[in-house]
Formats: C-alpha cells, sequence, structure tokens
C-alpha cells in the first residue's frame, strides 16, 4: 500500500493548491522504468514527513491537463507546491538525500 | 499491475522486436541494463505499447502534448537523440557503466520483459 495518495486533474486544485502544508506531488507513468525507482523513496519521505508535508502521486497519463499545465516533459518530475504555487522541481530518479534536502527548504 | 494495464499491453510482436532491440543496441553502444531488470522489462513493454498505438516506438518516460505529432517528429523515439549523441537514456534503459544504476546485463529473456 502506497504511502502517497493518487490526484487527479479533478482533485489537484482542492489536494495540492488549496493545501494548508506544502505538497510533493510525484508525477508518473504506468510504462515509466525509472518511476519505479522513485516510488518507494517517495513513500519513505510521505511517512517520514507525516503531518508536515502532503505527498502525492499524479498518472500523467490519466491526468493530462495538469501534467501540460506545469510543463512535465521528462517523468518523473516532483514538485513541490507550498501555498498554491510551485516552489521546487526534481526531475529523474532522484536520492532520497537530494529529495529530503529540497523539502527541508520549504518547511 | 492494474487490470486496465493488463488490458492495454503490447502484442507480442513488438514486445518481442524491442527486446531484441534492447540486447543488441546495449552491446553496440557498450551501455548495460538497470541493476533492477523489473525497470528495464517495464520500459520495453512501454516502447512495444508505443510501436503498436503510433507506429514508433516513442520513448515512455515523457509526457506529450501531442503522442502521434512526437512520434512523427521522431526526436523522442527511441533511440531517442540525447541517447544517440550522448549516451543519455532518462528512462534508464541504456546505462553507461559508470551509472550507479547500471548492472551488468547486456540481455533480458522474455520471461522477465513480460513479467517485470
Amino acid at each position: 500500500m502506497s504511502a502517497a495518495a493518487a490526484v487527479t486533474d479533478a482533485s489537484f486544485q482542492g489536494e495540492v493548491l488549496d493545501s494548508a502544508v506544502p505538497v510533493l506531488v510525484d508525477f508518473w507513468a504506468p510504462w515509466c522504468g525509472p518511476c519505479r525507482i522513485v516510488a518507494p523513496v517517495v513513500d519513505e519521505i510521505a511517512q517520514e514527513y507525516a503531518g508536515k508535508v502532503k505527498v502525492v502521486k499524479l498518472n500523467t497519463d490519466e491526468n493530462p491537463k495538469v501534467a501540460s499545465e506545469y510543463g512535465i516533459r521528462s517523468i518523473p518530475t516532483l514538485m513541490v507546491f507550498k501555498g498554491g504555487q510551485k516552489v521546487d522541481t526534481l526531475v529523474g530518479a532522484v536520492p532520497k538525500t537530494s529529495l529530503a534536502d529540497t523539502l527541508n527548504k520549504h518547511l | 499491475m492494474s487490470p486496465t494495464e493488463t488490458a492495454q499491453e503490447a502484442t507480442t510482436k513488438s514486445l518481442e522486436a524491442m527486446r531484441k532491440f534492447s540486447e543488441q543496441y546495449a552491446k553496440r553502444t557498450g551501455t548495460y541494463f538497470c541493476v533492477d531488470l523489473s525497470v528495464t522489462a517495464v520500459v520495453i513493454r512501454g516502447l512495444a505499447k508505443h510501436k503498436d498505438e503510433l507506429g514508433a516506438p516513442l520513448c515512455p518516460c515523457r509526457h506529450y502534448e501531442d503522442k502521434e505529432a512526437e512520434a512523427k517528429q521522431g526526436f523522442w523515439n527511441c533511440p531517442c537523440v540525447p541517447m544517440r549523441e550522448r549516451k543519455e537514456c532518462h528512462c534508464m534503459l541504456f546505462l553507461t557503466p559508470e551509472n550507479d544504476f547500471a548492472g551488468s546485463e547486456q540481455e533480458i529473456s522474455p520471461e522477465v520483459v513480460a513479467g517485470g
């Protein structure tokens, strides 16, 4: 069971942009290999930052509107949102330490 | 894997074509598959699915505004331009030996491709 909840084009505004805490969004796709490397890292982060950061994932194949709106090209892409704004972007299978360092900047 | 994904699987013919291509291209370029072969397998399946749907093995690790137009344009058809020019495969199908994720394999069996 993934610790990161799925968001969609329909729920993105409420779940991500209107969130009171910073949100980490994992933009992934079903046939993307490195997404499988990053997913468990994102799940660990979700558990370790519970209460401080909301962690969600968005399937770009099924939710092209949000993916296009934020200019997603290479997958996986991780984005940090705070107060309804995108504040950071990480592309590719990033190590957990890089992800944690990025999140810590926004807490 | 969800039932939806199973329903969308590529044909055996395309899977085998992309599997063989991947082995040959890795050997030709001196690159290696990921140490986790399930990563390799899912990418090969994604390429095969695009080959079936679009007529070209468009990279499955990108988001496109228009997949048909991208497949026709060709920049991200495997092997993509960054791979051909600089051995850069962000999909982690072809990894140079110094990459932390590179394994020692340049071959992958049909069974691993099907189950990854």
